[in-house]
């Protein structure tokens, strides 16, 4: 196995610790799984982390001026890394103005993605800055536990209002109770709501808009239309959702959100060359 | 004691308070001829600090005003926690202070900080303090083979690449580069935590002196008060070391102030020459090192941290003598990696060559007799 990656553009490093950060606050652990063409951040959504998944993926070219690999064999080239985003993130940090980050798969006392960055010196020769962060290679067999989810057979998807605005919905909603509603419908139209026994708040958004779907089999199989007005919903905790928005370091050019009448919410976020979507389980 | 601080000078004054009190819980006041000694150590006394402020500092200084009668200057020791907050950074565009006196008043033992500030408002504090013997670390600054000097803004920049929580550190250095590295006791550490390291060439110091190869293991939580001190003021900073074991110590100079920073530094088990004799070392053969601390695990190769030789000149510190015996042969449990070494006045080695007790005092030079009081 083996894998190394270079960076030589202070744009794409900069743009690519971002992702990281926001994978970063997003979860302690994840898995970072690495093909050819592919970077992806994944965390598989098990009862400890409530259930809620994630998918972030970069494509490789975007970033990487070199980007070699060398799976765990020749069928299956590829390789599955599980990683504090969070190392990832402090390594990353101080190497903003570097000349050059290398990231190589290493071992020394134990699997590490190595980070080497060329920093400018006072003197002819650059300072040298290495980041040995640990990481575990997960076997072949349970790499079917990270597969890319399916697109969830949705009764709604729309457009998210501003991230900043709705962030500050949900923060101060977050006083008030740990479960928010978010519904929406295929006109346009999104409320959150929450409920306690001392008081129940709703905010309303309007002319949201719906992404067209199109005909790709991922709608609903009925062929009826879904009646515009008919809201779907999901219940869910509102602290996974505060910190997804929270997240989030950039505004994604799209931001989106499927909903499964209450099963799951499916946020997405598309930002130039970077997409992230987030399942966050409903509850009851 | 009475001195009188002006205006920037109380700025100058707390941010030097700040960084001790990253080392240390009490603070040592010593006023000499030469100026106004302000020290700390830190409780493990591996790490140990003082800032020298000269009569130019102050508006006036006056270190003794009985000083005809050949009386010396009280030296008091007073609580961090009492001082620190007076000198709160954060308040400062409030404050606008416009002088400080600091006094000493014996017959009720307080020291007396008295803050004048605008509007005519005064603010004056009376601490307590306990009466001690001048506190000094003993370092052979001439005796150490390697020197280096920078500007305190390339420290900065090092340093930063290490986590905050970061404590030990490795500082290597030979004739083509110097590193610095993230330093872990056991292999297990390492698996969770991240290893950094940074390595630079020697043409970015303003003065690279390398006598001997060596790598020397410190805490660097310990020198970050000293670097966000001298950072501000853009001082260069001297960093003077040997080889494991011996200390390794880090000075900012100014017109104005001295400032000293000795930290112990980890033995090396492989290399350690065995010249002490170890005090009922029941420890198996493979741990060379002696010269400190009592063993009483010894199932791998303990890294040792030796003390910094303290010299009070006189009699022993009330405080530091309360350190009893047994402390000495305190068992270590596996979970405590570093052993710090209690042993008041360890000797200090460096393959045998010079006798300690010859080794003069670091620049605050007490004016009593060193008469030695090194060897228990």
């Amino acid at each position: 196995m083996k894998f190394r990656a270079k960076i030589i553009d202070v744009g794409c490093l900069n743009h690519f610790t971002r992702v990281v950060n926001t994978v970063s606050r997003l979860t302690k652990a994840c898995v970072l799984r690495l093909t050819c063409d592919h970077l992806y951040f994944v965390l598989s959504g098990r009862v400890a982390t409530g259930g809620v998944s994630m998918w972030c993926e970069l494509s490789q070219v975007n970033f990487f001026d070199e980007f070699q690999l060398e799976g765990v064999s020749a069928d299956a080239n590829e390789i599955f890394l599980e990683v504090a985003p969070e190392n990832f993130s402090r390594a990353l940090k101080t190497a903003q103005n570097a000349k050059s980050v290398k990231i190589k798969l290493t071992k020394k006392t134990c699997p590490c993605l190595t980070l080497a960055a060329e920093l400018p010196s006072l003197s002819s020769v650059s300072r040298v800055v290495t980041h040995d962060i640990p990481v575990d290679v997960i076997p072949r067999r349970l790499w079917h536990d990270f597969r890319e989810p399916q697109m969830p057979d949705f009764d709604v998807s729309i457009y998210l209002p501003p991230l900043k605005t709705m962030k500050s919905v949900v923060d101060r909603m977050k006083n008030l109770s740990n479960y928010l509603v978010l519904e929406a419908n295929l006109n346009g139209e999104m409320n959150l709501k929450i409920e306690t026994d001392l008081v129940s708040v709703t905010t309303h958004f309007k002319e949201l808009g719906n992404p067209p779907w199109g005909d790709d089999g991922s709608q609903s199989s009925s062929p009826t239309h879904r009646d515009p007005d008919l809201m779907a919903e999901a219940r869910v905790d509102i602290k996974k959702l505060q910190q997804f928005l929270m997240g989030q370091q950039v505004n994604p050019s799209k931001a989106m959100c499927n909903i499964v009448h209450r099963r799951i919410l499916h946020l997405i976020f598309l930002h130039e060359d970077v997409s992230l979507q987030y399942f966050i389980p409903a509850v009851v | 004691m009475k001195c009188v601080i002006e205006g920037n000078g109380v700025k100058v004054f707390g941010k030097a308070v700040h960084a001790l009190s990253r080392i240390g819980n009490e603070i040592w006041l010593d006023p000499q001829e030469k100026g106004l000694a302000v020290r700390t150590v830190n409780s493990s006394q591996s790490a140990y600090a003082c800032f020298c402020f000269t009569p130019l500092f102050f508006q006036q200084y006056i270190p003794d005003p009985d000083i005809q009668n050949g009386c010396e200057a009280v030296k008091c020791m007073l609580n961090m926690k009492c001082v620190l907050p007076l000198f709160r950074c954060a308040s400062w565009k409030e404050r606008r202070v416009d002088r400080c006196e600091i006094s000493v008043n014996i017959p009720n033992s307080r020291v007396i900080f008295q803050f004048h500030c605008r509007h005519g408002i005064t603010k004056t504090y009376n601490l307590g303090y306990q009466e001690c013997e001048a506190l000094q670390a003993v370092f052979p600054a001439h005796l150490c083979p390697n020197v280096l000097m920078a500007q305190s803004k390339l420290l900065g920049d090092i340093v930063v690449h290490f986590p905050v929580s970061q404590e030990e550190v490795t500082l290597s250095i030979s004739s083509f580069k110097v590193t610095l590295k993230t330093f872990c006791e056991e292999e297990n550490n390492c698996i969770k935590g991240m290893n950094t390291e940074l390595m630079l060439h020697p043409d970015e110091f303003d003065y690279f002196q390398v006598g001997e190869d060596s790598a020397v293991t410190f805490c660097l939580k310990e020198l970050r008060g000293l670097l966000s001190f001298a950072e501000p003021y853009g001082l260069p900073v001297n960093c003077q070391f040997g080889v494991a074991g011996q200390p390794v110590s880090f000075t900012v100079k100014d017109m104005t102030l001295e400032a000293h920073v000795v930290l112990s530094t980890l033995t090396d088990p492989n290399h350690e020459s065995p010249s002490q004799p170890a005090p009922g070392d029941d420890c198996p053969v493979n741990v060379t090192n002696t010269s400190t601390a009592e063993i009483t695990t010894c199932e791998s190769l303990w890294r040792q941290r030796k003390m910094i030789q303290l010299h009070a000149p006189g009699e022993i510190l009330p405080k530091l003598s309360l350190i009893p015996e047994s402390a000495l042969t305190t068992p270590v449990t596996p979970a405590t990696s570093k052993i710090r070494s209690l042993l008041f006045g360890a000797v200090y080695s460096d393959g045998g060559k010079d006798k300690t007790a010859d080794l003069p005092s670091l620049a605050c030079a007490s004016d009593t007799e060193d008469d030695g009081g090194t060897e228990e």
